[in-house]
């Protein structure tokens, strides 16, 4: 008896050894919100959603894997390009013998154009704004593609890359699902749509077909857990391999005790700005503006923030973009000239000003901090906290005349400039989208950029811009907050991790795992 | 009991129909737009205004609430405006996670407050009294969530009992796993508040005459109290028990997402964020047939328990 059961218990030992050694295949990914939103690429605009599609979907062009940089650009879908002289027309040359996901056939030139298309239409895409110029994109051949523009394009290559609206979908698909297709997106990438559970996981399968090869990974469990705490625990138990951090210095120290464990600090950076409204009282007076710029100290919030995961604001931009002024002239902390502005302003007691604010911690800590700081020139800032939905409505309806913004729009300078500080972007206008602060001072070197064809002459035409912005206070970019994650030390991503356009890291036909 | 459960049926039509007219108002009197939400901050005003359409949302609110009680009365839940889905398809698909939590943690709420409140009742102003009253005073005043993070830390992370995401489903084992902890962190709350209730309902019983008669003419203490003293006590013991569950599905929001499972708390509260009006109503509708089921079959529960109750 006794011998029966030791003979047992070596088996079982030997049983759980031998499944201990297999080569573990399964990613599993823990991300900082509740469930999946619409998983289509044109729509998806937050960063869970985002992080989950680059898997799934390739862009004509990509960065290359753990970069952000546009000059790191490289063939993805489409192996060569090129582009007449004047930047209106480009050429794509599709590889050969790309395939859909889940038999949706062949990936052509066809499915590229209608990809665009799609993109730019407003009814299907989120992103339409940045195909505006786009006239016509068609197959001219089965592997080429043409696309027309009104007019050159800075950075084009950009909006054709692997993010928003330049992930390429399957037309077959797209229009045989319509609306559905947010339920089963096909793409090309590494990974393959397989599963959604609402409110657990979204579990992705290798594509042994993706035209890099076959993925080292079988499959990737994408789970949806928006506690920060859970997270943490849920990888200390080794329930998950990679997490996204909570958005502060103090997880970074705690998360970096674990052994085992890689913690990034990630680019791109998200700029938190404050941008003032120039048209309402006391904000249309410069001199009140330039004094709440003046009473902004940056290395004090960055100490505040974190040194690892957060840095001060070079400019209106942020800091890496095509066109960012690294040393623009910002206004240095100075609470004693910003006492006298107030003072010149006929504020000499200090006045009271209004910002209505969301309740996400990581935002409300910062604007508390800037509360602190303002009261020391006497301004006392009326800090009026509503959910985040109520937040984003009431901002854009002008009734917070500071608004407290926090974003990244990478990889060129014209995005950021045309959507924060272009007069057409003005909130509450047609093609309004995020102008805060109605500003108007920048709007011909904005638009002259974005059509100037020389590189010199363009990035001269942006610094102008962001001289202008700045000396008119439009906003006050204060610092910049990394991307935090961190993972187990056994998973090599195949590549080098310094920063993902798609704010999650990317996970290639290389990434494995190391026993 | 017919004629009961037809004036039930008839006030719960009634009470829905307030419901959604009152969740249709409020949600469309918050501020915060859903289209807004799903095409994210780089959206353009038109872009915008073109989903509106597409929701129907800029028509006038008086066409919307027609249309809308319309939908809801040909049983119509309409689609969720953020993920596309059906939302009865949404709802259906948590719900199992939500009931499996509900029963299980008030199953233990019972099966630890009934005694314990009995227990402590009898033993009045002894030491046993004052503990079941201390601790279960505690267990009230104890967040769920709080308990929760400590119960994953000494489980999960120290003795690794329990997985940290309390989602598994498929085998008896799993489930078992999976609901352990969260049924535990819920339940302490509600076993400490029946407790409550079942102590003072037994103090004022066994203070009755007939407690004092049956004793006296030599019935053991022990069917004198669970015989006789707990059936008559038990009426008040119900009515919290099933206002509790009535509360319990609400309120199990945190422990869902502690503890990362499915349920119909986070799904209300992500509609909420999103202001996805159609979910927000559907879900209303659950919430308030819910809470109408648990209040019918409570008052079920009281003419099974106390022949003298007439339900008619």
């Amino acid at each position: 008896m006794r011998n029966t059961l030791l003979a047992g218990l070596v088996v079982a030992a030997l049983f759980v050894a031998g499944e201990a050694q297999a080569q573990k295949k399964t990613l599993t990914i823990g991300m900082g919100s509740a469930d999946a939103g619409k998983l289509d690429p044109h729509i998806a605009s937050t960063t869970p959603d985002k992080g989950l599609l680059q898997y799934i979907f390739n862009g004509l062009v990509r960065v290359k894997p753990g970069q952000i940089s546009p000059d790191t650009i490289e063939p993805d879908l489409a192996e060569s390009w090129e582009s007449n002289p004047g930047g209106t027309e480009w050429t794509f040359h599709i590889r050969h013998g790309l395939q859909c996901h889940w038999g949706y056939g062949e990936f052509t030139a066809e499915d590229a154009a209608y990809s665009i298309k799609r993109a730019a239409n407003k009814a299907t895409s989120s992103y339409s704004n940045d195909f505006s110029s786009v006239v016509n994109a068609e197959a001219v051949e089965p592997y080429t593609l043409k696309i027309t523009l009104k007019n050159p394009v800075a950075g084009f290559l950009g909006y054709v890359a692997n993010i928003n609206g330049g992930n390429m979908v399957c037309k077959k698909a797209a229009e045989e699902m319509g609306d559905g297709f947010s339920k089963k997106p096909i793409g090309t990438g590494p990974f393959m749509f397989a599963e959604y559970q609402p409110q657990q996981y979204v579990r992705l399968v290798a594509n042994k077909q993706y035209f890099r090869g076959a993925p080292m990974l079988d499959e990737i469990m994408y789970r949806y857990i928006p506690s920060d705490s859970s997270r943490d625990l849920a990888f200390q138990s080794d329930e998950l391999d990679m997490i996204y951090g909570k958005q502060d210095q103090s997880w970074v120290d705690r998360t970096k005790q674990i052994p085992g464990v890689k913690v990034l600090a990630m680019e791109p950076g998200e700029l938190s700005t404050l941008f003032l409204n120039i048209t309402q009282k006391p904000f249309d007076d410069i001199r009140v503006r330039e004094a709440i710029a003046y009473g902004i100290d940056r290395k004090a919030i960055v100490a505040f923030k974190g040194a690892e995961s957060s840095r001060e604001a070079v400019s209106v931009v942020p800091s890496g973009y095509l066109g960012t002024d690294e040393h623009a002239a910002l206004f240095p902390y100075d609470p004693a000239k910003a006492k006298a502005l107030l003072k010149e302003a006929g504020y000499p007691d200090g006045l009271t000003i209004k910002t209505i604010h969301t309740t996400l911690t990581g935002m409300q800590t910062f604007i508390e901090a800037v509360q602190g700081q303002l009261k020391k020139i006497g301004v006392n800032l009326d800090i009026q906290l509503v959910e985040h939905a109520t937040y984003h409505a009431q901002i854009r309806k002008d009734l917070s005349p500071v608004v407290h913004y926090q974003a990244a729009r990478f990889p060129v300078a014209d995005v950021y400039l045309t959507q924060f500080y272009d007069s057409a972007s003005i909130v509450g206008t047609p093609k309004g989208v995020t102008n805060f602060s109605h500003c108007n001072v920048a709007d011909d070197e904005i638009r002259a950029a974005r059509l100037e064809t020389d590189p010199v002459k363009q990035k001269e035409l942006w610094k102008t811009a962001q001289d202008k912005i700045i000396k008119a206070v439009c906003g006050i970019p204060v610092y910049e907050q990394l991307q935090l994650w961190a993972w187990k030390d056994n998973l090599d991503l195949g590549y080098d991790l310094k920063g993902s356009l798609n704010l999650a890291p990317p996970v290639t036909e290389k990434t494995h795992f190391t026993n | 009991m017919t004629a009961f459960v037809i004036r039930r049926a008839f006030l719960a039509v009634i009470t829905l129909f307030a419901v959604l007219t009152l969740v249709f108002v409020i949600v469309r009197v918050l501020p915060g737009d859903p289209a807004q939400l799903i095409l994210g901050d780089q959206a353009s005003r038109e872009a915008i205004e073109a989903l509106h359409v597409k929701l129907g949302l800029d028509q006038p609110i008086p066409v919307q609430y027609g249309k809308f009680l319309g939908d809801a009365l040909r049983g119509d839940w309409g689609v969720s405006m953020v993920t596309g889905q059906p939302v009865l398809a949404e709802v259906l698909s948590v719900l199992p996670w939500t009931i499996d939590l509900t029963l299980v943690s008030l199953a233990l709420g019972v099966l630890m407050g009934v005694p314990l409140g009995v227990w402590a009742a009898v033993r009045r102003n002894r030491m046993v009294d004052y503990l079941v009253r201390v601790v279960s005073l505690a267990g009230l005043s104890f967040p769920a969530f709080v308990s929760a993070i400590i119960l994953l830390f000494l489980f999960a992370i120290e003795l690794r009992w329990f997985p940290v995401i309390s989602a598994r489903k498929g085998s008896l084992q799993a489930w078992t796993q999976s609901i352990t902890l969260p049924a535990i962190s819920l339940g302490l709350n509600s076993a400490a508040y029946i407790t409550r209730v079942t102590r003072s309902a037994m103090l004022e019983v066994l203070s009755e005459d007939y407690v004092r008669t049956a004793l006296a003419k030599g019935a053991p203490q022990r069917i004198v109290i669970w015989r006789h003293a707990l059936r008559n006590a038990l009426i008040p013991i119900i009515t919290v028990t099933g206002l509790y569950t009535s509360t319990l599905i609400g309120n199990s929001v945190l422990t869902e997402i502690v503890f990362s499972r499915p349920g119909l708390g986070k799904l209300i509260v992500g509609a909420l964020n999103q202001r996805d009006y159609t979910m927000l109503e559907g879900m209303m509708v659950i919430y308030t047939l819910a809470v109408v089921v648990v209040n019918v079959l409570t008052d079920l529960a009281y003419g099974l328990v106390d022949p003298r109750v007439k339900l008619g």
